[in-house]
């Protein structure tokens, strides 16, 4: 009884106390939101690997809601399972692992060129080597289609047809255009993972061996590899994670013939094949996921003593490159022409032609920018008067805007509850979940999260169509950044700034609105930005979610290239490059983050 | 009027960390009582439990009789309530307002008026001599300004009480003496109770009117500053407090006994109880030949550390260094054998429970 008396008067203390200090109450709150918004539809997924949801029991004929095997016997042992699963899975493993092949010591190349030789002009190659990195990925494929498409796709030729020269299937589709495409995308990762080891890296570690009396194969091969292995494991398992976690370039380039990775493979089981069999595709890239990060994180740690390398008194000596020189700079500008300028250039260079590839004045238009009738496409208009192209923008800026807003706030509450209550439960949750959705690959999570809200589920209507859904899936799916660089923020402000303040009697809101938030107006701000820019080229993530009425630029692309309006596909693709860029550079000058580091952690 | 009673307050983190445990204290009103202890004994738990940012476990907590914290009664005045000023080691300021800002902000908080508020402001930056700093951010200010600007945003708001985290701990030496008096005469103007976490001994002893020696969540002795100096009440004070340390000449170890039992004939009364005898470095005296004192006992120099003002003189004794402070330069060569000496009442004794034995 006693016992009881004391627990109540404390709960009575602690009630009194909240006004001043809520802290508790915005963590339970946000624990209780973020199991229901992420834990869930993760369940949700796992659960409808085994039970027969409402589409699927028409076909299959077992009443919805009965717990079954069929789902993962016809994905893993039916006849079937070749074509639905196991063929995608070996292709994606194949096209992941060629990917690596290609970027990686592409990346590492052009790393050492920049940072370990005197290559002139190298700042301004390393800033333009990561561009391919921001823009979308399936920028790259857009424009191989537009330039080596055949006939095999119905609407407009490519370039190269046009030009007289047919290009066979294998050039046009399939796996070579998509190893080449995730290439171009992937190998700034590549690049800068190996920029940063080597740039921490003291020359004096090397001279030293050589003092000792090494060969330069000894040298590179006891001294130099071991110390890039950690570089090499990072831009490996993250090679594979983009792979998994990308449908554009697959889709464009892979979908004519058939050919699929996971993320096509799920999206085409969904839309129109078996949600149950969706639902375990998306299972099996979640689990992908999953051991791809814990495999970085047990490699990050493995390695975590050779942080110490740079330290006090590290030389950087760039060899020089002497005759190499000019080869070197020449190879280096192809590199940059064929990762940057031709891509972007073939795509300004189509939407200003009537025949892509056709080089007479009278092929030259604007009508796919600002044309109010297009000959060729009945109904369409250009770019600027395009209403499923304005809407799309419309819907685009409304559902990144919102969802980056969402996420930087939500980012920041959970910096600011893991801060105050360290060591709490409360924290040790908070910070493993709101980090759970960056181990699901973003196709994985849209299909998770179509499982929870596209039905109703009590209060809540069935969300699917919803502009809603769309931007709290988005914001979900970027919480892991947010919700770190909140945590990150919030501990190096420390408790002693709002202590002072409440020492001088300011309570909660007037803490938060003086101190707290002014303090982290900078990292707000860019919790909110990267966000946006992610949003503004998010694809993978949007394209189960959007419908008709919710379609995206990005989505909005995809449903042009089916139509083969291959100009207005471009124009928008330029259209979203071009509103990236401008959020990049604003982004830059408001934050001072630099375009590189800034999109080094792999968001 | 501000007297701050602590009765049997308790404060553990997790399972294992007990950080405050059973502690009873009371600083009197307008006293300048120093926390002194070494790092992690507990201090700045002490301190932000009675500014209300901590909540303890247990005990009671009393500000003029008033209760401020009960855990039986399940009281607990929020910190924002309590009127307490708090200057943190690492003074907290905030960057985005300029000193101006920061020092009114306790005032707007407290809903003054504007015009009244500059006023206040414009005083306590004098008070401080800092007013020519006023629109200036903290970034721009040094290590010191910094310092006092954090001392006039808890002093604008006119506390009874004064809490101050190891404020000096950040300035170097000749700031810290600067700051050290300024300290002083602000007690001495303003006369609120003032609680002041050190570790620096000096400090303590030069600052307070009460120094509480905290070890391990505890307050081993509570007194005056030369009492403290004087009369440790038991080992672990008598070892925290005074530089370069006491020397201990206790029964059980192997290298002092033999010089420990030299000592007995001097107390015979006390021989059974006393474990450990203590003596300062100044009340020893060094002769190179045998004196003639009740007690002495011969040691071989080892080197000496001119301070500027006195010798630290280190010597060997059977395998034990121990410490002399000279005020003269010694005129012996290392290796040399040399007597120490003392006077019976300079001795410290303390029992086998660590307890001063206070001398018949
Ligand atoms: N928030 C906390 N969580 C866990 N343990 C803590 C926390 N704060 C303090 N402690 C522990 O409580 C003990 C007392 O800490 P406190 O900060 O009061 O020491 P201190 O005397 O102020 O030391 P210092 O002179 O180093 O500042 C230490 O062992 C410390 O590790
Ligand atoms: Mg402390």
């Amino acid at each position: 009884m006693k016992g009881q008396g004391m627990r109540i008067r404390r709960l009575v203390t602690e009630l009194r106390l909240l006004p001043y200090d809520p802290t508790k109450v915005i963590g339970f709150l946000l624990c209780a939101a973020l199991a229901y918004l992420i834990l869930a539809p993760v369940l949700a997924l796992l659960l409808d690997t085994v039970r027969v949801n409402l589409r699927d029991s028409a076909t299959i004929g077992i009443p919805t809601g009965t717990f079954t095997t069929y789902f993962l016997q016809r994905t893993f042992l039916s006849r079937v399972s070749e074509v639905l699963f196991w063929k995608p899975f070996w292709q994606t493993l194949f096209v992941a692992g060629a990917v690596c092949g290609i970027a990686i010591p592409m990346g590492a190349l052009f790393a050492w060129l920049v940072v370990r030789t005197d290559l002139p002009g190298s700042k301004l190659v390393s800033r333009l080597m990561v561009v391919p990195y921001m823009i979308p990925s399936w920028t790259f494929a857009v424009a191989w289609i537009s330039v080596f498409k055949n006939r095999r796709l119905g609407g407009l030729a490519g370039m190269l047809e046009t030009m007289g020269f047919v290009p066979p299937d294998w050039l046009a589709y399939g796996a070579l255009p998509i190893i080449v495409c995730e290439s171009l995308h992937v190998f700034p990762f590549a690049f800068l993972l190996f920029g940063n080891a080597l740039r921490s890296m003291d020359s004096q570690l090397e001279e030293s061996a050589r003092v000792l009396g090494a060969s330069s194969f000894t040298i590179s091969r006891r001294i130099v590899l071991p110390l890039l292995k950690p570089a090499l494991l990072s831009s490996f398992l993250l090679t594979f994670s983009r792979v998994l976690g990308s449908f554009g370039t697959p889709y464009i380039l892979g979908s004519g013939v058939k050919y699929y990775l996971l993320p096509t493979a799920l999206y085409n089981s969904y839309k129109v094949g078996s949600p149950g069999v969706a639902a375990v595709i998306a299972c099996v890239t979640v689990l992908m996921g999953v051991s791809l990060v814990a495999l970085d994180m047990f490699f990050v740690r493995e390695y975590r003593r050779f942080i110490t390398l740079g330290g006090k008194g590290a030389i950087l000596r760039k060899s020089p490159l002497g005759g190499l020189t000019l080869p070197a700079l020449f190879f280096t500008l192809i590199a940059l022409g064929i990762t940057v300028l031709i891509p972007l250039g073939t795509l300004v260079l189509t939407t200003f032609m009537h025949r892509p590839g056709l080089f007479t004045v009278e092929n030259f238009t604007l009508d796919y920018w600002i044309g109010a009738t297009i000959p060729a496409m009945v109904g369409q208009k250009g770019f600027f008067l395009n209403p499923d192209i304005l809407r799309s923008l419309k819907n685009s800026v409304w559902v990144a805007g919102s969802a980056s807003l969402l996420c930087g706030f939500l980012g920041m509450l959970v910096g600011y509850v893991v801060v105050r209550l360290p060591k709490s439960r409360v924290a040790a949750y908070l910070r493993q979940v709101s980090f759970l959705p960056y181990l699901v690959p973003s196709i994985g999570f849209a299909a998770a999260s179509l499982s929870f809200f596209a039905v109703p589920r009590g209060p809540i209507p069935s969300l699917y169509g919803s502009m809603f859904l769309l931007v709290l899936v988005m914001s979900l799916k970027y919480l892991p950044f947010a919700s770190r660089s909140g945590i990150t923020a919030m501990m190096q402000m420390g408790n002693e700034p709002e202590e002072a303040a409440r020492v001088c009697g300011a309570g909660w809101l007037r803490r938060m609105g003086r101190i707290v938030l002014p303090l982290q107006k900078h990292a707000l701000l860019t919790g909110v930005l990267l966000p946006l820019i992610s949003g503004m080229k998010e694809q993978s993530l949007v394209i189960m979610l959007a419908t008709p009425g919710t379609e995206l630029m990005t989505t909005q692309i995809l449903r042009f290239i089916d139509y083969g309006y291959t100009q207005l596909a471009n124009a928008t693709v330029v259209g979203i490059v071009g509103i990236i860029f401008i959020l990049t550079l604003s982004m830059e000058r408001l934050t001072g983050a630099n375009l590189a580091t800034g999109f080094a952690s792999r968001g | 009027m501000a007297e701050i009673v602590l009765k049997n307050i308790r404060k553990t983190f997790g399972p294992s960390v007990v950080a405050v445990d059973d502690l009873n204290l009371t600083i009197q009103s307008g006293s300048f009582v120093s926390l002194l202890g070494p790092s992690g004994c507990g201090k700045t738990t002490t301190l932000r439990m009675i500014a209300g940012l901590d909540t303890p476990d247990g005990g009671e907590l009393y500000l003029d009789g008033k209760l401020l914290f009960s855990e039986s009664e399940g009281c607990m005045v929020p910190t924002e309530k309590r009127g307490m000023g708090l200057v943190f080691q690492s003074y907290a300021l905030w960057p985005h307002m300029t000193v101006a800002q920061n020092v009114s902000f306790g005032l707007e908080m407290r809903g003054m008026p504007k015009e009244a508020r500059r006023k206040r402001v414009q005083e306590v930056l004098e008070l401080l001599h800092i007013d020519t700093l006023q629109n200036r951010y903290p970034s721009e200010l040094s290590g010191g300004q910094q310092q006092r600007v954090a001392l006039a945003r808890m002093l604008a708001i006119n506390p009874d009480v004064l809490l101050l985290d190891e404020p000096l701990s950040n300035l170097d030496a000749k700031l810290r003496l600067e700051m050290r008096t300024e300290l002083k005469r602000l007690h001495q103007t303003l006369k609120n109770t003032i609680l002041y976490v050190t570790h620096d001994q000096l400090e303590a002893m030069t600052l307070s009117t009460h120094v509480a020696v905290m070890h391990n969540g505890r307050i081993l002795q509570y007194a005056p500053p030369l009492t403290i100096y004087r009369f440790p009440a038991d080992l672990t004070v008598a070892a925290f407090v005074g530089s370069p340390p006491m020397n201990f000449f206790s029964r059980s170890e192997n290298e002092g006994s033999d010089v420990f039992r030299s000592f007995l004939p001097l107390f015979p009364g006390l021989a059974e109880r006393v474990h450990t005898v203590g003596v300062r470095p100044e009340d020893l005296y060094l002769s190179p030949t045998p004196p003639l004192d009740p007690w002495s006992y011969p040691a071989i120099f080892e080197t000496v550390l001119p301070t500027g003002s006195d010798w630290i003189v280190s010597l060997r004794v059977h395998k034990r260094t121990i410490f002399l402070v000279l005020r003269e330069e010694p005129r012996i060569k290392p290796g040399e054998q040399v007597w120490i000496s003392t006077r019976t009442e300079k001795l410290h004794l303390f029992d086998t429970q660590q307890k001063r034995i206070e001398s018949p």
